[in-house]
């Protein structure tokens, strides 16, 4: 029992990650019907950025990672004004455009701080609560609570600010919303702007639990838009359900299935899915072709 | 389409077939590489080309930026001091992404393109799957791997500038059971062709010390949470937790092992040894590991300062095994084609062999199976540095 608890506990933990990466990813599709291929990779850029600003410059861990919140989302204005032309013309075109700006992303990471990764010393020096035997470390509890005021503060924005709402109405029909007064171009940067700081934020928070390195992102980016598909991609509410529980199944398989774990893990995601296509929370707000 | 049009289009296709056969022939001066070597190139002129084939991105990036400095560092200082024969040598650095499909492809690229031997890879899997192609083209080839899997090939084109896992894992294997006393040992691996090497080869080693390990988990390779293995293994309580996983991978078990609380000795073969390992785990949770590696740092000997000092103001960082071992690959190949006159093919195969050579790894004297270095060191982590034991 112990052994069960001790599992779901670090399922727990990662999975708050997840959850992160997914809310970026279902924002972005919430509000501008695009699936941002470049999200990982985004994510790597705040790992290193939080990393730079917390080690070399010796900032505090709770300014370091704001200040790499703001700087990368930055680089999601960047991102979506190079973007920007193909807006409403051509979507395919612009969703290879992600994968583009992904790639030249992880290239920079490694032209700026070398392929060599790095170690980030966990900023929570305290001794792991220990409960029936389970050991919970303080650090991974911190990394749940702020998942849960993200994911909270994310779900106030668009529902009771009227920029939230705008971004929204994008999607929705944007040739409508223009008509009503909206930019659109200036809609879809801030969406970007947030996604890509969520994305920063998730990277930020998982560098003390792992290693910061130029291909961090893939594997995050992956597990972070498994999540989003499962709790319903659009979701913000199944974005949260969509990475716990991802990382849960993924470490119950890790301990069952040892190698196979991450076969496993999709197999059961690809299941899932036949059986609910849509996701947990399954919603359809956007009516991009 | 009229009778025209189709005979114009059948014109340029024509043209154009001609065009690929007359390029697929081979540019006008290149040399063949498959006509057996040169035993001696005393009449040709220019750059000596020998390609570094690492990976440059991708997961095993880091590694492949160790070895393209150290062959780096030991090229410049030999152009530096007049090159081979008067002739400089020239490094052309390709991209394998750790991927044996591209590796493979490159393998016939540096053929085409000219370059006498490579270094590299870092990856074994990688370097198994070029080393057929290399052997056909006549290229030799010294590479970092240490997979039993590369002499295995017994090909005569092939040198590893290290030990095999087995050397490392036998060598660590001696001391934890016979030195230290432990029984209590259980192993946590990955399943990489590294990972799945080590597994193999350290339980061989404990049977043969007649020791069973208590518990064996494999872990992906890209794993993250190594917790639900990490219960499980805390379960038997084990004096020992033995890894076979890279660097920054056997960082993150030993972090995750003592958040667990778990206070086995951990035991590891040549990744232990790099600053990799120790940022990824943190000085306090890597300070005890038993390290089974021929370099045990840039203070082990005055040959190896030497080198730390160059390749910091090289690069700008300090090197680690992985540099140190392309280092001695590099300088083995150049007394080769000092050796020979800068020949290529068997010839040059066949100097690689006889060259013997006193590197920062120990003393290189090659056999038939590609290796030339039989002994690994072992060193206690110690305030975040490897201390030698005794």
């Amino acid at each position: 029992m112990q052994s069960f608890f001790q599992t779901l506990v670090s399922g727990l933990s990662f999975g708050a990650v997840y959850a992160l990466v997914a809310l970026g990813f279902s924002l972005v599709y919430r509000t501008m019907g695009l699936v941002n291929f470049a999200h990982g990779q985004v994510l790597t850029i705040g790992a290193y950025v939080a990393s730079t600003f917390y080690l070399s410059a010796r900032l505090p861990f709770a300014v370091a990672v704001p200040a790499a919140m703001v700087l990368t989302g930055a680089i999601g204005l960047v991102i979506e004004r190079v973007l920007r032309p193909l807006e409403n013309k051509d979507f395919d075109l612009m969703l290879i455009g992600t994968i583009g700006a992904g790639t030249v992303l992880e290239a920079a990471a490694i032209l700026i701080w070398s392929s060599s990764g790095r170690g980030v010393s966990s900023p929570v020096r305290t001794a792991p609560l220990v409960i029936g035997g389970v050991r919970i470390p303080p650090y991974d509890l911190l990394v749940i609570a702020v998942t849960a005021v993200a994911m909270v503060a994310l779900t106030l924005f668009l529902q009771r600010t009227k920029r939230g709402a705008a971004m929204q109405a994008v999607a929705m029909d944007h040739e409508a919303a223009t008509a009503v007064g909206i930019h659109v171009g200036r809609s879809n940067a801030i969406s970007f702007a947030i996604g890509a700081a969520l994305a920063a934020l998730a990277g930020a928070l998982v560098g003390p639990m792992l290693y910061v390195s130029p291909t961090m992102g893939d594997s995050l980016g992956i597990d972070g838009f498994a999540a989003a598909i499962l709790g319903g991609f659009g979701s913000i509410p199944g974005a949260i359900v969509g990475g716990l529980g991802i990382g849960v199944i993924g470490s119950f398989a890790a301990q069952w299935f040892q190698g196979y774990s991450d076969l496993v893990t999709f197999v059961v995601f690809t299941v899932l899915v036949m059986i609910r296509p849509t996701g947990i929370f399954g919603e359809r707000t956007v009516n991009r072709a | 389409m009229s009778g025209k049009q189709r005979y114009s289009i059948a014109s340029a296709i024509a043209v154009a077939a001609a065009a690929l056969t007359a390029a697929a022939c081979g540019a006008p001066g290149a040399s063949s590489p498959s006509s057996g070597g040169s035993a001696s190139s005393g009449a040709a002129a220019g750059p000596i080309k020998i390609a570094v084939v690492d990976a440059q991105s991708g997961s095993s990036s880091d590694l492949g930026q160790f070895e393209w400095r150290g062959v780096s560092l030991a090229v410049k200082q030999a152009n530096a001091a007049g090159g081979v024969d008067g002739r400089q040598i020239h490094l052309t650095l390709y991209d394998d992404q750790g991927d044996p499909t591209v590796g493979t492809e490159l393998a016939r690229k540096i053929a085409s393109a000219g370059d006498i031997a490579m270094f590299g890879t870092a990856e074994s899997a990688v370097t198994v799957a070029m080393a057929p192609i290399l052997k056909s083209e006549k290229i030799p080839n010294i590479t970092s791997g240490q997979s039993t899997q590369l002499t295995d090939l017994k090909s005569p084109y092939l040198f590893l500038n290290g030990p095999t896992g087995v050397t490392y894992d036998s060598t660590l294997a001696n001391y934890v059971v016979k030195t230290k006393g432990y029984k209590k040992i259980a192993m946590l691996t990955n399943n990489d062709s590294y990972g799945a090497g080590e597994d193999k080869a350290f339980t061989t080693a404990l049977k043969g010390l007649g020791i069973t390990p208590l518990a064996s988990k494999v872990v992906p390779a890209d794993q993250t949470n190594m917790t639900p293995a990490l219960t499980a293994i805390r379960g038997t309580n084990p004096q020992v937790l033995f890894i076979g996983a890279e660097e920054a991978q056997s960082g993150l078990i030993v972090k995750q092992a003592r958040a667990l609380g778990m206070t086995a000795v951990i035991a590891e073969g040549a990744p232990a040894g790099t600053p990799l390992y120790l940022s990824t785990a943190g000085i306090a949770n890597a300070n005890g590991t038993i390290v089974s590696s021929p370099y045990l740092g840039n203070d082990a000997s005055a040959a190896a300062q030497k080198f730390a000092a160059a390749y910091t103001g090289a690069y700008g960082s300090a090197p680690e095994l992985h540099g140190a071992k392309a280092y001695d690959g590099a300088q083995i190949m150049i007394s080769a084609l000092k050796a020979c006159n800068a020949c290529t093919g068997l010839p040059l195969a066949n100097a690689i062999r006889a060259v013997h050579y006193a590197g920062l790894l120990g003393n290189f004297a090659y056999n038939g199976s590609g290796v030339g270095i039989f002994a690994t060191a072992i060193g206690i982590v110690t305030d975040g540095k490897i201390k030698p034991i005794g």
